[in-house]
């Protein structure tokens, strides 16, 4: 009867680790949040009736959501030129793609604090050019945030959209031509509304990446613009408030996964190819 | 072909790789300064700033636990990831359809959280050893590539194959090295250099897990950029990078890259 | 365009391909190639893989250009006109039903691109539903049909929009054998009703010569021969179209004597034929005879005329027994009657039944 258990011994250690390093301590961190001796939901409330709290939230939800609008019109357009490319620069413009994926969140975030800061290059060449006589503080704006992560996650979007587009059928694209659909035409009524499952996909790649993270805003938004990843850093390791963290902590799981299952099964029933 | 993107297109993805490469070169350019400030272009080439990160001792102790952390945490999620994904794919109906979402759980649950969480229930909880703790974070947070690649390799794998050899007279374990994971090479190598890269650039989830005299190198930039702005972050930077390309090219020599080919 | 007026003129146009040349990148794929469609014709590429068909097709709906040559349909030069111009409708070997569009929206799709109004585009493309026996299943997705289903969608899509040419590719390879014929008189029957010009490209020497007017057999870029089935079947131009319809034998021969319209012609290893001009044309000094299995007649009874062989292996064909034989002119296939089975390793005579044989003038 060994053979009954095969798959389960096999699953069990991965099983395992998840299970007790994963589900238990997060759940655990959710629980303390409804445990709290003021009142079952009195952490939220604290939360949520607390302005500079919501603030927060409300600065990292429309970050994530201009960095998810920016990188998908850019991936988009840029994914259909890579996707048309010939053989050889298709795969170098790829692995040109791929490179900055390669590269850890933090390299990539400093890179814009050198571009960007006070004696960074963009001021530099502003000064130099004569634009402006004082150098522009850049830094810690919502706009700086903003720009590092659409740097972060354009890759993303890219390559996700590539692998889309390149599996749309060329035999539709010329069915479209043959009856006399214009290439803008195609673009419109084929190949766009195609690509749609695979734009909700990169769209929830890059909405929970902005939303959860932490390096980008600690280095270019700094104090000022605090979101969820550095204040949920900072209740736990400066204040050492852990109800208050585990309370962050606990919204962010709840708006991920909600994100991340809603979205996927809109893309799911929205694919054609999969019925 | 007939659906060839307009100029005005083309331009918009040109000046899109523009933006993704140029502050790569940007790094890459300000490390080699002979400055003491950050600065593009270099004014004066020199690899004084790259010398200075074995200068600075909590650099030269974060690049090797760093590289201890990711070379552990790619070899044991691949150790359990492999008979997870094995057993996925070839004991499907005994297992139940959700394990295979516990194995996505890792990518869903945000990193900062699983940091976090683990610092409260295993760190300060259970007084785990810190480098035992980031060495379960990371692991947890490379897992869900290793089984997700390899069961993709297994997807595809003719199973037929392997019933032909145990019909042969070969017993399944043997089965399994000689036959079955040959077959998903290229899966085994593009998880471990996914799982690498991902365990070596992370932030999020170490940033918790750390502890005095114990840290990793992207959590010791962070640290040194807070404090010091000068072209030794730029180097180590470089560093980072070439440390993940360079894991890659040894990958690549010793098992062959070709999954990139398919 | 027109807003796809029924048009009988416009129905019916001539196609005319002069001196077509492609390349892939280096490498030539069709060279000097030239064919004439008349109005309502439908006239079949067949060939192998790799022959050129496919390329023709691709060149003539525009999604290639030529390196040379030019294509025209009734009074157009099509040659560098970008495809979705050219107003062909082209029905795909894999369907190419658009996966998020309704069968209706399928069919309505080359009329709306024609500016047709919402309310005329569905009338006329349930119209051609209608016709293809799919009205039913206007609302279903292409997904949920199945391939014979798949099949008629993209024929009513081609032929909604009234094109002045019509061009199927492959269509009916991913159908299983008994969908495949009854889809083809389908097709040959609505096209036959539409009188539209129609190129069909195919491997499949028994659909191609079924469906068509006239069929282009195809080798490495070039037609080897253009005519009608009868005339491919009965009487192929050159080996390779006679080795394509099956000649399987081709026996060199020499002509040794003539008297009058009779020529007596030798093979390898002295055997002799005679062989009438009258039925066979002019007959060259120096020729090879080709024959089917069946125009080589296995006979071991008295007689000296035919080609001496030794027998190899027999098979069971149903209405004949069919042998493997050896001979002087090198390895033959014969067939041989069924109430006289003859023993492998025996000895026999191939006679020529002259009605089922052919000249080739090449050797």
């Amino acid at each position: 009867m060994l053979k009954r258990y095969t798959g389960w011994t096999l699953a069990l250690p991965a099983t395992l680790l998840v299970a007790l390093f994963l589900i238990l301590p997060v759940a655990a961190t959710i629980g303390t949040t409804f445990a709290d001796a003021k009142g079952v939901f009195s952490p939220y409330v604290t939360f949520f009736s607390s302005g500079f709290r919501r603030t927060v939230l409300w600065r990292t939800l429309e970050v994530s959501l201009i960095t998810t609008a920016i990188s998908l019109v850019f991936g988009f357009l840029t994914a259909f030129v890579v996707s048309r490319a010939p053989g050889r620069l298709k795969s170098i413009l790829i692995i040109a793609a791929v490179f900055p994926l390669l590269t850890g969140v933090v390299v990539r975030s400093f890179a814009w604090l050198i571009i960007l800061g006070k004696n960074g290059i963009l001021n530099n060449f502003l000064v130099g050019i004569g634009i402006t006589d004082e150098p522009f503080s850049m830094l810690y704006t919502q706009g700086s945030v903003i720009v590092a992560m659409v740097y972060l996650f354009t890759p993303l979007m890219i390559l996700t959209l590539v692998g889309v587009l390149e599996n749309i059928p060329e035999d539709l694209i010329q069915a479209s031509a043959s009856l006399g659909a214009s290439p803008a035409g195609t673009f419109r009524q084929v190949i766009f509304p195609l690509a749609v499952p695979g734009l909700i996909v990169g769209a929830v790649l890059v909405f929970t990446g902005s939303f959860t993270s932490y390096a980008t805003p600690q280095l270019l938004g700094g104090e000022r613009q605090m979101m969820m990843g550095t204040f949920l850093y900072q209740r736990a390791m400066v204040n050492f408030d852990w109800v208050g963290a585990s309370t962050i902590a606990a919204i962010m799981v709840v708006i991920t996964v909600a994100v991340v299952l809603a979205m996927t099964r809109i893309a799911k029933r929205l694919n054609p190819m999969t019925t | 072909m007939t659906t060839r993107p307009s100029p005005a297109l083309i331009a918009i993805a040109a000046l899109v790789y523009v933006f993704l490469v140029g502050p790569l070169v940007i790094v890459i350019g300000a490390s080699l300064s002979d400055t003491t400030y950050l600065t593009f272009p270099p004014q004066g080439l020199s690899l004084r700033w790259f010398e200075n990160i074995f200068e600075i001792t909590a650099f030269r102790r974060t690049i090797v636990t760093s590289l201890q952390l990711a070379f552990l945490a790619t070899g044991l999620a691949l150790l359990i990831g492999i008979p997870a994904a094995y057993a996925l794919n070839r004991y499907r109906i005994q297992l139940p359809s959700w394990l295979s979402t516990v194995f996505v759980l890792p990518i869903l649950v945000p990193e900062i959280v699983l940091g976090f969480s683990l610092l409260k229930s295993v760190a300060v909880g259970a007084s785990f050893p810190i480098f035992v703790s980031l060495l379960i974070g990371h692991t947890l947070l490379v897992l869900p590539y290793c089984v997700r690649v390899i069961s993709a390799s297994l997807a595809s794998f003719d199973f037929s194959i392997e019933e032909a050899a145990i019909s042969l007279g070969s017993p399944p374990a043997r089965t399994f090295f000689t036959i079955v994971l040959p077959n998903v090479r290229a899966g085994v190598i593009a998880a471990f250099i996914l799982a690498f890269i991902t365990s070596i650039n992370d932030v999020s989830t170490s940033l918790f897990l750390t502890g005095p005299g114990i840290s990793t190198l992207p959590i010791q930039i962070l640290a040194h950029v807070e404090q010091f702005f000068d072209p030794t972050i730029a180097s180590v930077s470089v560093l980072l990078m070439f440390l993940t390309v360079a894991v890659m090219a040894i990958v690549e020599r010793t098992l062959g890259l070709t999954f990139l080919a398919k | 365009m027109n807003g796809g007026q029924t048009n009988d003129n416009r129905m019916t146009q001539a196609l005319d391909i002069t001196d077509l040349t492609a390349h892939y990148g280096s490498t030539k794929v069709l060279e000097d190639l030239s064919l004439s469609v008349g109005a309502g014709e439908l006239v079949s590429l067949l060939g192998a893989s790799g022959c050129g068909k496919t390329t023709t097709l691709r060149l003539i709906a525009g999604f290639l250009e030529p390196t040379k040559g030019a294509i025209r349909l009734g009074g157009r030069d099509l040659t560098r006109l970008p495809a979705h111009k050219r107003d062909i409708g082209l029905v795909f070997q894999n369907y190419a039903l658009f996966p998020h569009l309704s069968v209706l929206d399928n069919v309505a799709f080359g009329l709306k691109q024609r500016g047709v109004a919402s309310a005329e585009r569905e009338k006329r493309a349930r119209a051609m539903l209608e016709r293809v026996g799919l009205s039913p299943l206007a609302d279903r997705l292409p997904g949920a049909l199945s391939g014979g289903q798949k099949q008629r969608v993209a024929l009513a899509r081609a032929l909604v929009i009234e094109p002045p040419l019509l061009m199927f590719d492959e269509p009916l390879s991913n159908l299983d054998a008994k969908l495949r014929v009854d889809m083809r008189v389908e097709i040959r029957q609505l096209q036959r009703a539409n009188g539209t010009t129609s190129v069909y490209v195919t491997h499949d020497q028994e659909e191609a010569f079924s469906i068509s007017d006239r069929v282009a057999i195809m080798n490495a870029g070039r037609i080897m021969q253009f005519d009608t089935p009868e005339v491919l079947y009965q009487r192929p131009a050159n080996a390779f179209v006679a080795r394509f319809v099956g000649f399987e034998n081709l026996i060199p021969m020499r002509a040794v004597a003539r008297d009058g319209e009779t020529v007596t012609a030798e093979a390898a290893g002295g055997a002799r034929l005679s062989l009438s001009q009258e039925r066979f044309g002019a007959i060259p000094d120096a020729f090879t005879l080709a024959t089917r299995p069946d125009g080589l007649a296995v006979t071991s009874g008295p007689g000296t005329d035919g080609i001496p062989a030794t027998l190899g292996l027999r098979t069971y064909l149903g209405r004949a027994y069919q042998y493997q034989c050896e001979t002087a002119a090198g390895h033959l296939v014969a067939n041989g009657a069924l109430s006289t089975p003859l023993e492998p390793g025996g000895t026999a005579r191939l006679v020529p039944v002259p009605d089922q044989c052919c000249v080739l003038l090449e050797v």
